[in-house]
């Protein structure tokens, strides 16, 4: 044994690489258990190419076949309504997951210097997770999947110019039909890869700056522990308790987030009265809803997903430790979880009486939180700093800015010597 | 606007609750419990067989599919006569002859009980709500005009005693259909249990491991 590690790593930095990302890999050891979400939703990416891949064995990427193959997935294939269920049952797993991720993220404040990187991969994971979902939705063929990509494919039809021929471009037809199942089963398939790449961009980057942690400072040397054994364990328990909630949906209650329609094979004659995306989707669709014109929903729901990537740019405060020593943050950031609950839920309700005004608040305080931001973060620090900060906290933020004069004065002073 | 405020707190507290996903547009039922044992099943499967099937097919279920509902080989074969086993349960009406007398193709059951919420309830309660019209003739309660006939003939049923038999017949083919809507859905049931205990067993044991491994910190 010895000897073949020793021969691939004259070859291969095997031994080191284990070293350096596993039982060496310094991580904080005061992270909660909201630290768990990344590597779960990596596993939840593993399970769904997994089940994904054996689906697609005996999936038949054909309008007049599709809802036929995947009954007969559910009925005759040994165990295919387990591939079936826990694929379905997956994908909300994974949003669950992603969103919980996200939420730690803004919280903690994990987006700000030095971990920009990571939030934009993030974001870049996101949308191609929503792609990824939406079109996967189409391939059961059912009323709700033709009528949900019909519904959205035709919001392209809102860009000036372009709008129509888009659409067309898009679903390769006229309306959605064979040549957009096909075209979407394609894509299904194959960008789950490029997420399996930007993953490891994410990774990348995330063992260059490592992971930040609930105080919002970078720990000391001695506060580090090795990744290996003690995150693996604490990622394998964390994953045993989601696997336990993840079962009772895929075995007692699969069909909660599917709906009845979509177990009525596509018809493009006969519009289903209600149509509602995925729950995954409601907020950023209540807020399409919300705004009266087409093309400006579209614009606005546009920005409601990519918003986030502004966040290192929209918090301007030095304070360190995310919404935990920022009192005026975190009421803003437990304000923005309600409004999304909230647009969820006018998201799946058709868009009548009061639901109309109460969607279009909710939608006009989500971009409202974004927008008071960049002040409300300077004002809360300088009203912390006036109230006088813990000392190590204000030591902290002086290292950092002294850090940076340096910076810049290394760099004046070498632009000052290569002049003369 | 001091309605619009009320509603607008109370979807707050509702989308908190965390119900608000679930309970959307429901058509209402009747709340009964539909059995899933065997031989009600068995029986409903005969009922669907010798009366819904005139107009419905069940195109993902096969003759050999009713062995699993405790129809024995020699029951099979009488039933598919010189069918395949492997054949699909076809109406006996052309589509032809449906859509002259219905205007369209009755749609096929074998999804049925899936594709409406509640919906081996909703069978149940659109074969138990037909009434008589004093005008004469007859509608449906909770489904108004619709096009399927008062097959059990629910509405001209005499008394209480003849109704009670409509119900438990129409129990019996709701809960045939529930089950063909999933066949493998006493399967998944059953293995489910071992699964999650399984892994109740593997976070509990994984948690002890972890306990272990980060009380070697506390020594430091």
């Amino acid at each position: 044994m010895k000897k073949v590690v020793s021969w691939i790593d004259q070859r291969f930095p095997l031994t080191s690489f284990i070293k350096h990302e596993l039982t060496e890999y310094p991580t904080p050891r005061n992270l909660s258990y909201w630290w768990n979400f990344g590597s779960l939703a990596g596993i939840v990416l593993v399970i769904q190419i997994v089940t994904g891949i054996f689906l697609a064995m005996h999936y038949k990427a054909d309008a007049s076949l599709a809802f036929d193959s995947v009954e007969h997935i559910m009925r005759n294939v040994n165990y295919g309504w387990l591939l079936r269920y826990m694929h379905a049952t997956g994908a909300t797993a994974f949003f669950a997951v992603i969103f919980i991720h996200m939420a730690r993220t803004l919280y903690y404040g994990s987006y700000r210097s030095p971990r920009e990187i990571m939030w934009w991969t993030g974001q870049l994971l996101l949308l191609l997770l929503m792609a990824t979902a939406f079109m996967g939705y189409l391939l059961p063929w059912g009323q709700m999947s033709y009528w949900g990509a019909q519904v959205i494919t035709n919001l392209f039809g809102a860009v000036p110019f372009l709008g129509d021929e888009l659409v067309i471009w898009l679903r390769g037809d006229f309306v959605v039909g064979d040549a957009t199942l096909t075209r979407f089963f394609a894509l299904h398939y194959l960008v789950p890869f490029i997420i399996v790449g930007a993953v490891l961009i994410h990774l990348v980057a995330l063992h260059s700056v490592k992971s930040s942690n609930p105080s919002g400072i970078n720990l000391a040397d001695k506060d580090n522990i090795p990744f290996h054994p003690y995150f693996t364990v604490k990622d394998l328990f964390g994953l045993c308790v989601f696997l336990t909630i993840y079962s009772y949906f895929v075995f007692y209650n699969p069909n909660m987030f599917i709906e009845a329609d979509n177990y009525i094979p596509a018809n493009p004659m006969q519009t289903p009265p209600h149509i509602v995306p995925e729950w995954y989707f409601l907020p950023f669709y209540a807020i399409l809803r919300s705004v009266p014109d087409l093309l400006g929903g579209v614009i606005a729901m546009g920005i409601s997903v990519m918003i986030f990537a502004a966040m290192p740019f929209l918090d301007r405060s030095k304070i360190p430790g995310g919404a935990r020593y920022r009192p005026f943050y975190r009421v803003m950031f437990y304000v923005f979880v309600i409004d999304v609950l909230v647009l969820g839920y006018v998201g799946a309700k058709p868009p009548e009486g009061s639901l109309v005004l109460i969607g279009q608040v909710a939608t006009f305080l989500y971009f409202g939180l974004f927008v008071l931001l960049p002040f409300g973060s300077k004002l809360e620090e300088n009203w912390l700093r006036k109230r006088g900060l813990p000392p190590e906290v204000e030591a902290l933020i002086q290292g950092e800015e002294k850090q940076k004069s340096d910076r810049r004065q290394r760099k004046e002073d070498r632009r000052k010597s290569g002049r003369s | 606007m001091n309605k619009a405020v009320k509603h607008f707190l109370a979807v707050v507290l509702f989308s908190l609750a965390g119900g608000a996903y679930a309970s959307s547009d429901a058509h209402p039922v009747k709340d009964v419990d539909i059995p899933q044992d065997e031989q009600t099943i068995k029986q409903g499967a005969m009922v669907y067989y010798n009366l819904c099937r005139m107009c419905h097919s069940m195109k993902y279920i096969t003759y050999r599919d009713l062995g699993d509902i405790g129809f024995t080989d020699k029951e099979i074969n009488n039933l598919r006569g010189d069918r395949l086993k492997s054949a699909k349960l076809v109406s006996t009406t052309s589509d032809e002859m449906n859509t002259e007398l219905f205007g369209m193709v009755p749609p096929d059951l074998s999804v049925m009980a899936k594709a409406r919420k509640h919906g081996a309830q909703h069978i149940y309660t659109l074969m138990t709500s037909y009434y008589e019209k004093p005008e004469g003739g007859y509608d449906n309660k909770y489904f108004p005009h619709v096009k399927m006939p008062d097959v059990f003939g629910y509405s001209v049923a005499l008394d209480a005693k003849e109704k009670a038999e409509i119900e438990q017949k129409a129990l019996e083919v709701s809960a045939y259909l529930l089950w063909a809507s999933d066949p493998r859905a006493q399967e998944r049931k059953s293995l489910g249990k071992y699964v999650i205990l399984y892994l109740i067993i593997l976070s509990i044991m994984f948690y002890f491991v972890m306990k272990r491994v980060w009380s070697r910190l506390d020594n430091e």
